[in-house]
């Protein structure tokens, strides 16, 4: 392959790289839905963020949460204050030009409360979660009545000999 | 000295999302915790308070505590 071959080659893989980048949407649905339309306003925000050429990266159904602080919304030159919302959020690969557009139309969208659209990684980014010190080891409480159970040495090798096999 | 607590868990992207992580640098307020109380990294620092901003816009944290 010639110079400029590689290099139209490389320019070509680059301008697809840097136009998509990683985008992530989440957002608050009105807690007006009943609990069984939930998955049809979900399945309707997939739908717009890959008919605008967005590729699905992972995503998470909204689920009903209480609210930190109440928020107020105009719809329809009516204000209603929320105080429980559904919780959701899409992780997409998205051309930087479009991610304005859906901008645009999530601004119109009555069924959003908020939402908010982040520049992100690919990986997940949810740390996984460790071990909860929370459990600390309590002693066990000895019951006067027990008798020490003689202690058979060769059964206590016989264990250690097959913890150290392992 | 105490270590940071993201490269502590390996942690090496903040998110938004991850309340219960972030509830631990907010004081009984509401407010971010300073640098200089958390031991964290000026650029992990700097990552969290987004984190927590971020959240606090979506009604996952609150702006105050009463």
């Amino acid at each position: 392959m010639s110079d400029e071959e590689v290099k139209a080659n490389i320019e070509e893989v680059e301008g697809v790289e840097a136009n998509s980048k990683v985008y992530e949407l989440g957002y608050l649905l009105v807690p007006t839905i009943a609990a069984d339309d939930v998955p049809v306003s979900y399945g309707n925000l997939k739908e717009l963020v890959s008919s605008l050429g967005g590729e699905n990266i992972a995503d998470e159904m909204p689920k009903m949460i209480s609210l930190a602080y109440s928020m107020t919304k105009v719809i329809s030159n009516v204000r209603s204050k929320f105080n429980t919302a559904y919780f959701g959020w899409v992780k997409f690969t998205m051309d930087a030009q479009k991610v304005l557009e859906l901008k645009k139309v999530l601004d119109l969208d009555i069924k959003i409360i908020r939402f908010l659209l982040l520049k992100t990684v690919k990986e997940n980014t949810i740390a996984a979660k460790r071990f909860v010190r929370g459990e600390t080891y309590k002693r066990p409480v000895k019951k006067e009545n027990e008798t020490a159970t003689p202690i058979n040495k060769e059964e206590i090798d016989k264990e250690i000999d097959a913890l150290v096999a392992v | 000295m105490k270590q940071d607590y993201f490269s502590a868990n390996n942690i090496k992207f903040i998110d938004y999302k991850d309340i219960e992580i972030l509830k631990k640098f907010l004081n009984p307020n509401g407010k971010i915790v300073s640098h200089k109380r958390t031991g964290v990294t000026a650029k992990n620092q700097r990552q969290l308070a987004m984190a927590i901003k971020h959240a606090r816009f979506l009604g996952l944290l609150p702006f105050v505590v009463k």
